[in-house]
């Protein structure tokens, strides 16, 4: 340590000019700043309330919301509280961005990989296709998509394919399962949700085998038949149980004056354009977070793994890829949580998702707390990707 | 077997036709292989069925009478109808606006002196003054409007004359002209009380493609440093200043932004005084700026993550002041390796532009579905009218993307 030199005057440094003083002055006046600012908008924000009578607290939420939603994923009535309906409203953006993560992560891959491709054809067509949809607002192509739907021919005269799937102008019903008596429904999604497991280790353990040995021991086929074995068994065992099948097939079926098909599962023109644009939307994006992956892996694995004689499509599944998911992931996650607050862009084509329901409700309920309410809503779903995601790196990374 | 001799004398064979010219270039991108040879072949199929579709679609279905229709309004929206602007025409008064802005391009060509900036300004100068030239009867588009139209012309040669015979050729000077130039184009817009011909309009009815420029170029001036400010506040080592950075990005990042919009225009009257002037437009362009700014924020913190240690360092041995370091040093080669997450950040708050339609503000797309919505004998144009949107936003975030990759390579991002 230098020694500084001090005179018969030193005073020490300057007040002013003191580090940590200036420091210290900085955090105190950003911290007073901050907190007036809050401060005075909640005296006003209160003031207001007190002045204009406006509603505030969350003592609104056991009331009935006495509102229908327009969509809704699990079982809702008008005499449901605001919470339910709050609940029901969350399930909707929910499913929405699970379904949509996962196609929007699909198509991504698929174009991303074709942008890498060395076939000319191929690599230019994913070129346009990420050039044209990432730079044009979601909102023009959802309302492009919204007004394809809108366009299809009106239900009497719609289309009707094999007699099971009806689209037409009010949207698409196809068959979907239907569980008659809930807890056996939910009894065989526990059981298979074991037999997929099952399949899993079976699989595991055989490709671990062939790894070790060179025996033949088709892992896949095996692994599959282990899941059909189990699942059925659970599917026999529900239904000696109980009874009954835990899930019926409910087709859709014309009804009333209008032919409006009933039964089954009816995606309305708002949720089936949402779906689309959200996921050709997102997939440019994540294609070419795809593309950046890919080229972040050296040029040597992939020949490397060439010249040891893999195909095309083994190089890319079992050396390129794997090593391109690190680079692949962080931002991916992202791309998750964007697909999860753009489909709030579903108020602009009327499905009932979080944000449109929400906004419906300011009209009955106090504002201040339902946008609490989002953010915590919005929140939430964003912890609970990162947290996957961020569990899923961990797992794939290199130790 | 040969002696070497007579291998010596053999003539030096040219290669294979197939491996030169058109032949070799498609043999060794389309027909490499088996596989690459089908996938040529499914995707030739697929791109067949689509283009042949589209262009029968194009040929004989479509019908682009509804975007002839709205012309003008999808560029001005409401602002020049009655009711925006009573007895009076307003319209010469965003055209004025868009000479200022064309002079500014004429100003960039003259002090870059060519290049990028010259094509482009040219560009945009040509597109207008054919807008000047569309085959209109004369009662929709009136002759005073044409000539202003083409006096983009002169307006950009003045601009170029300005840069290069006075002393206002500089970038300093060309950045207070453009500051001045947004601000006149506000005050020309809005109007002032007791001018004949500058009738106030209500912002309102401000609308058409004018607003999402007008918003994206205020949004995109103020999020910048907006942004590096929180990144620099993130990156502190003062721990308040720290939080309450951390706090506004991760509030504003969590948050769709149509929500924030919508709670905006519920909460933000009620947290400032009554007489507090604030109107719809000011409210979407601060809550844009913001929301942006969070994420600009995040995209420059990664830029200064980045940057290795040994620069700091360097520049505190060199006896530099932290802010210096940070202004000199750290920021401009932060910025420089993050322009394209700035840029794609600056295409994002252009596109989100579009999202005020849930304040009711009439933007270009907004203004087209309530025109579609109010005139059921469009609803079969539909298609075409979002297809021309499409073309429109994507001509100038293409334009965005373009110029931020050239200013990459002046850079030399990625070379030194």
């Amino acid at each position: 340590m230098a020694v500084i030199p001090r005179g018969l005057n030193y005073k020490g440094i300057p007040l002013w000019r003191h580090t940590q003083v200036i420091q210290g002055a900085l955090q105190v006046i950003s911290a007073l700043v901050a907190v007036s600012l809050v401060a005075w908008f909640f005296l006003n924000i209160s003031g207001a309330i007190r002045d204009r009578d406006i509603p505030y607290g969350f003592s609104f939420l056991s009331r009935e919301y006495q509102t229908p939603i327009g969509h809704h994923f699990l079982p809702y009535e008008s005499s449901d509280s605001f919470l339910y309906a709050f609940g029901v409203a969350a399930t909707n953006t929910l499913l929405v961005s699970i379904v949509g993560v996962i196609l929007a992560t699909a198509l991504g891959i698929f174009v991303g990989v074709s942008r890498m491709s060395g076939n000319w054809i191929v690599s230019r067509a994913a070129l346009v296709y990420i050039e044209f949809f990432r730079n044009v607002p979601l909102l023009v192509q959802l309302f492009f998509w919204f007004y394809i739907v809108l366009a299809l021919p009106q239900v009497r005269e719609g289309h009707v394919i094999a007699e099971r799937i009806y689209i037409n102008n009010s949207g698409i019903s196809i068959p979907w399962p239907y569980a008659p008596n809930l807890d056996a429904g939910l009894l065989f999604i526990g059981l298979a949700a074991i037999a997929a497991f099952s399949g899993l280790t079976v699989h595991r353990a055989l490709v671990r085998r062939e790894t070790l040995t060179g025996v033949n021991s088709y892992p896949v086929a095996l692994g599959i038949s282990a899941f059909v074995l189990v699942a059925a068994a659970a599917w026999l065992f529900v239904s000696v149980a109980f009874g009954e099948a835990p899930f019926y097939v409910s087709t859709p079926e014309p009804q009333g004056t209008f032919g409006r098909p009933v039964g089954g599962f009816t995606a309305p023109g708002g949720l089936i354009a949402l779906l689309v644009g959200l996921v050709i939307y997102t997939s440019s994006f994540i294609a070419e977070i795809v593309r950046a992956g890919i080229q972040s892996v050296g040029r040597g694995q992939s020949e490397a793994a060439r010249s040891l004689g893999l195909p095309y499509m083994k190089t890319l599944r079992h050396v390129t890829f794997p090593q391109a998911l690190r680079v692949i992931i962080p931002p991916l996650i992202s791309q998750c949580l964007n697909l999860t607050k753009n489909s709030s862009l579903a108020a602009a084509i009327g499905y009932s998702d979080l944000t449109n329901v929400a906004v419906t409700m300011t009209q009955t309920a106090p504002a201040v707390s339902i946008f609490i309410m989002i953010m915590l809503a919005y929140l939430a779903m964003s912890l609970a990707y990162s947290l996957v995601g961020n569990v899923y790196n961990r797992l794939i990374r290199f130790v | 077997m040969s002696s070497p001799d007579t291998t010596l004398q053999k003539p030096v064979l040219p290669p294979p036709v197939i491996e030169q010219g058109a032949l070799g270039w498609a043999h060794a991108n389309l027909f490499s292989n088996r596989f690459n040879t089908t996938l040529t072949v499914i995707s030739l199929a697929i791109l067949g069925i689509v283009l042949w579709s589209s262009l029968r679609w194009l040929a004989f279905e479509s019908d682009w009478t509804v975007i002839a229709t709205l012309s003008g309004r999808l560029i001005m929206g409401p602002y020049n109808t009655e009711s925006a602007c009573p007895g009076q025409d307003c319209f010469w008064r965003p055209q004025a606006a868009l000479l200022l802005v064309t002079m500014l391009l004429g100003m960039g060509w003259g002090i870059a002196g060519g290049g990028l900036t010259k094509r482009y300004a040219i560009g945009v100068v040509a597109v207008l003054a054919a807008f000047s030239l569309l085959p209109y009867g004369l009662d929709e588009m009136g002759m005073d409007v044409r000539l202003l139209l083409l006096a983009n012309i002169p307006a950009l040669a003045l601009g170029w004359f300005l840069a290069r015979h006075t002393g206002l050729g500089t970038a300093r000077w060309l950045a207070i002209l453009a500051v001045g130039t947004f601000v006149v184009t506000l005050v020309l817009l809005r109007g002032v009380e007791g001018i004949p011909g500058m009738q106030p309009v209500s912002v309102n009815h401000w609308g058409g493609l004018m607003l999402n420029l007008l918003l994206a170029v205020a949004g995109i001036t103020l999020s910048f440093p907006l942004g590096v400010g929180l990144a620099l506040g993130r990156r502190s080592r003062l721990p308040v200043v720290k939080l309450l950075c951390v706090l506004f990005i991760e509030i504003f990042r969590g948050v769709p932004l149509i929500t924030l919009l919508f709670m905006s225009q519920t909460l933000v009257p009620l947290a400032f005084p009554k007489d507090f002037p604030v109107n719809s437009l000011m409210r979407a362009g601060i809550v844009i700026t913001l929301f942006s700014a969070a994420y600009m924020a995040e995209n420059i913190r990664g830029g200064l993550q980045a940057l290795h240690r040994g620069q700091t360092e360097a520049a505190q041995s060199l006896g530099l002041k932290t802010w210096q370091s940070t202004m000199f040093i750290t920021l401009p080669q932060a910025i420089r390796n993050v322009i394209p997450a700035i840029v794609g950040q600056f295409i994002a708050l252009f596109k989100d532009t579009t999202l005020v339609f849930i304040i009711g503000m009439q933007d270009i797309l907004t203004y087209s579905r309530a025109f579609i919505q109010g005139n059921p004998e469009f609803i079969a144009s539909a298609q075409e009218l979002f297809i021309f949107l499409a073309l429109v936003f994507w001509i100038f975030t293409y334009s965005m993307s373009h110029i931020s990759r050239r200013i990459e390579e002046h850079l030399g991002v990625g070379r030194r």
